[in-house]
């Protein structure tokens, strides 16, 4: 990561602009106890009272590394029910990198924010329609496949 | 912006940070080789 994808341009303005960059090694305690850390790299997503909402263990090149962060701001905003911001991260992911390996999960957790926003159910059917279309063999539309039936 | 990624090495004063910029924090654990 030190070596590819930290040193990247794109990186770099992604992390200044939104992120509160922490590095620190990985036997260095008490963090690497209290985030149980087996291997690295690890990065993870915490909110600013420093609870962790996601995790990614391995290498990520840029174009992962981007979407990865964004997921993981979306997933601690819906965590902390602010709805309407998780949604601007999980739509961020999907109109920029929609190829990425975050985007099967950005696009089923949209579809449970818009749910809970509207608790209209045709939102998580239409979810799912979309990972079969579009991600037919992801993990996410097989976790999605009960709202075919709404 | 500068080039290379600022990091904080304490997570009291990134979270501090990130309170006062409203801002989540990226915590990457490194092997340093």
């Amino acid at each position: 990561m030190d070596a590819v994808t930290y040193p990247d341009s794109k990186v770099v303005s992604f992390i200044s602009e939104n992120l509160i960059p922490l590095q620190v090694q990985f036997d260095a305690q008490p963090l690497a106890s209290d985030f149980n850390i087996k291997w690295t790299p690890t990065v993870i997503t915490l909110d600013a009272d420093g609870r962790e909402h996601h995790r990614t263990v391995g290498f990520l090149a840029p174009d992962e590394l981007i979407p990865s962060l964004l997921l993981g701001m979306g997933k601690s905003c819906f965590e902390n029910e602010r709805l309407d911001e998780a949604l601007s991260y999980l739509e961020k992911v999907l109109a920029d990198y929609p190829k990425s390996d975050s985007a099967p999960e950005a696009h089923y957790l949209r579809g449970v924010c818009r749910f809970k926003s509207t608790h209209d159910p045709k939102l998580l059917k239409e979810a799912y329609e979309k990972l079969r279309e579009e991600y037919p063999s992801s993990a996410w539309t097989k976790r999605a496949y009960p709202y075919r039936l709404l | 912006m500068g080039d290379k990624i600022k990091w904080e090495s304490s997570m009291d004063s990134a979270l501090a940070r990130a309170r006062s910029e409203k801002k989540h924090v990226l915590l990457d654990f490194f092997n340093p080789g």
